[in-house]
């Protein structure tokens, strides 16, 4: 169940973590621009309108690294400057921080409009996976 | 004094916790999001007058900040901060409201964003300028005063006005435009900062007018933008003044550059500002004057909890008479040349203690003394030496 990151054996070039949604999400595809425009929070509503639910793991978790270098294309402090930008100018909110990959299954599946990412080896059971175009 | 104010926060975030879980049902808690900080440190520049007078080590660094907002409907946000800031020279002391603006989501596609806010914003327009106060956000304790000048910072951190932001996701990058319009209050207590200790007259600012474009291409790590300000004031003397009524133009044409790598990172302002004066010294008082400066910004990442900086900050009052000369020499040598410019070598070191808790240690050598406050009238009496040194040391914590 737990993701290996970084594995020694992984294909660098070949993400290492997917990007998961709520089964209820009316999206098939994203391209990595429009991924990297939820988790800055600019992009705050699905396109049918169901608000997004932004799910992350602590900054410094192999699993968190992988996401940003492979899927945004940013550096985990970047993510956290933009974040506290976001909060403490009053222009956004911060995404949910889960402790687990374990965590982060359960609330995806569990909450509408949500978006996360697990390890690309983990059970996908009661949620989506979104391909991500590059 | 601090004791009381801190005390007063903590009551303040035990109260908003205890109106949070009485008020709110689960689902408009899911609406509702709050935060704060609250940073105190220590620090002394001995030889100027930047933090206080006598130039002994002070306590006047304290940052504190509680913020909300409320979603009131998909594309309705209301927003708000309550901040205490005590600088000492630097800027004014006490509570504020920081922000408290209605944000409309005008347009929210998958590859277009805009933002609409109404009421007191931050200014978004500088690298560092929407989140200057919050030191957990600060690149350094002390900013480069060339484009961050503090004895400016209460005029140029927000404006009540309208702003607009919109964002676009292309295969080329992704392009941010920010515009702004605007006036921000000034009060006796700001003027004495930023013109002159004896002012008794009122200043105002008649509106501030702000575009700034960010470009961040496609696989790229660097990020580029460009800046414009365009701002009026006015002075009305006092019955019985020293300065006669007056009218200011400012205006800033700015660029800025970002590179982040995975440990390390550099950033660049630059600033070209022009003040066309009329009156104020005297009725036909006339002068056009360009400010030049331009800082460098480069931390790298020593270990996951500590970071290490270092800084150039390069300014110069009138781009035409880099070494003051001419500025000592139209006052008849009551200011000292080191009035015209100031350099600053900045070096500092951030250590994580805890996940919101953080030490930030910093020093400064500066030469000049052309980004002290008051900035119209300078304070020659105190500010008697060319070079000046600053040390801080600062604690924060954030939720």
């Amino acid at each position: 169940m737990l993701l290996c990151l970084p594995g020694a054996s992984a294909d660098p070039l070949t993400p290492q973590v997917q990007v998961i949604t709520h089964p209820s999400v009316q999206v098939d595809a994203l391209s990595q621009a429009q991924l990297r425009s939820i988790y800055l929070m600019r992009q705050v509503v699905w396109p049918d309108g169901v608000a997004i639910r932004v799910f992350t793991l602590a900054p410094r978790s192999a699993a968190n690294l992988q996401f940003c270098r492979d899927q945004l294309q940013l550096f985990p402090y970047q993510l956290e400057r933009v974040w506290q930008k976001l909060t403490y100018s009053g222009t956004g909110t911060p995404p949910t921080e889960l402790q687990d990959q374990q965590a982060m299954l359960q609330a995806i599946a569990a909450t509408p409009g949500a978006i996360g990412y697990i390890g690309k080896q983990d059970e996908t059971q009661g949620v989506k996976v979104i391909p991500i175009k590059p | 004094m601090k004791l009381r104010v801190l005390k007063s926060f903590q009551l303040s975030l035990s109260s908003g916790l205890l109106a949070l879980c009485g008020v709110f049902s689960a689902s408009a808690a899911d609406s509702w999001h709050w935060h704060g900080f609250v940073a105190q440190g220590l620090i002394q520049a001995d030889q100027s007058n930047f933090v206080n007078d006598d130039g002994d080590i002070s306590t006047d660094l304290t940052e504190l900040g509680l913020n909300g907002s409320y979603k009131l409907s998909p594309g309705w946000r209301l927003s708000g901060q309550v901040m205490y800031l005590d600088g000492g020279n630097r800027y004014a002391t006490g509570w504020r409201i920081d922000y408290l603006f209605l944000n409309w989501t005008a347009v929210n596609s998958l590859d277009w964003q805009l933002n609409l806010y109404a009421g007191r914003f931050k200014n978004m327009h500088w690298l560092y300028s929407s989140t200057r106060d919050v030191a957990l956000t600060r690149p350094m304790i002390v900013l480069p005063q060339s484009v961050y000048f503090d004895a400016f910072r209460d005029i140029a951190v927000g404006s009540d006005g309208l702003a607009l932001q919109s964002t676009n996701s292309t295969t080329l990058g992704e392009l941010e435009f920010i515009w702004s319009y605007g006036a921000t209050p000034i009060n006796r207590e700001i003027s004495q900062r930023v013109i002159a200790t004896q002012i008794q007259g009122d200043t105002k600012q008649k509106f501030v007018h702000q575009a700034t474009v960010f470009f961040r291409p496609a696989d790229s790590q660097t990020q580029w933008g460009i800046s414009l300000l365009d701002s009026d004031f006015s002075y009305r003397r006092a019955p019985v003044d020293m300065f006669f009524d007056g009218d200011f133009t400012v205006q800033r044409v700015m660029a800025n550059w970002r590179y982040s790598a995975e440990l390390w990172e550099l950033s660049s302002e630059l600033v070209q500002e022009r003040v066309h004066a009329r009156g104020f010294y005297l009725p036909v008082f006339e002068r056009n004057q360009f400010a030049q400066g331009a800082f460098l910004l480069g931390s790298y990442n020593w270990s996951d909890s500590t970071r290490l900086y270092a800084s150039y900050d390069w300014y110069t009052a009138n781009k035409d008479d880099r070494g003051g000369a001419l500025l000592s020499l139209q006052s008849g040598g009551l200011i000292p040349r080191y009035f015209g410019y100031q350099r600053d070598w900045g070096l500092g070191v951030t250590q994580d203690l805890a996940k919101q808790l953080r030490l930030k240690l910093e020093y400064h050598w500066i030469t000049g003394t052309g980004r002290l406050g008051p900035n119209v009238v300078p304070a020659i009496e105190i500010n008697r030496s060319r070079h000046h040194d600053l040390w801080a040391v600062q604690l924060m914590y954030w939720f």
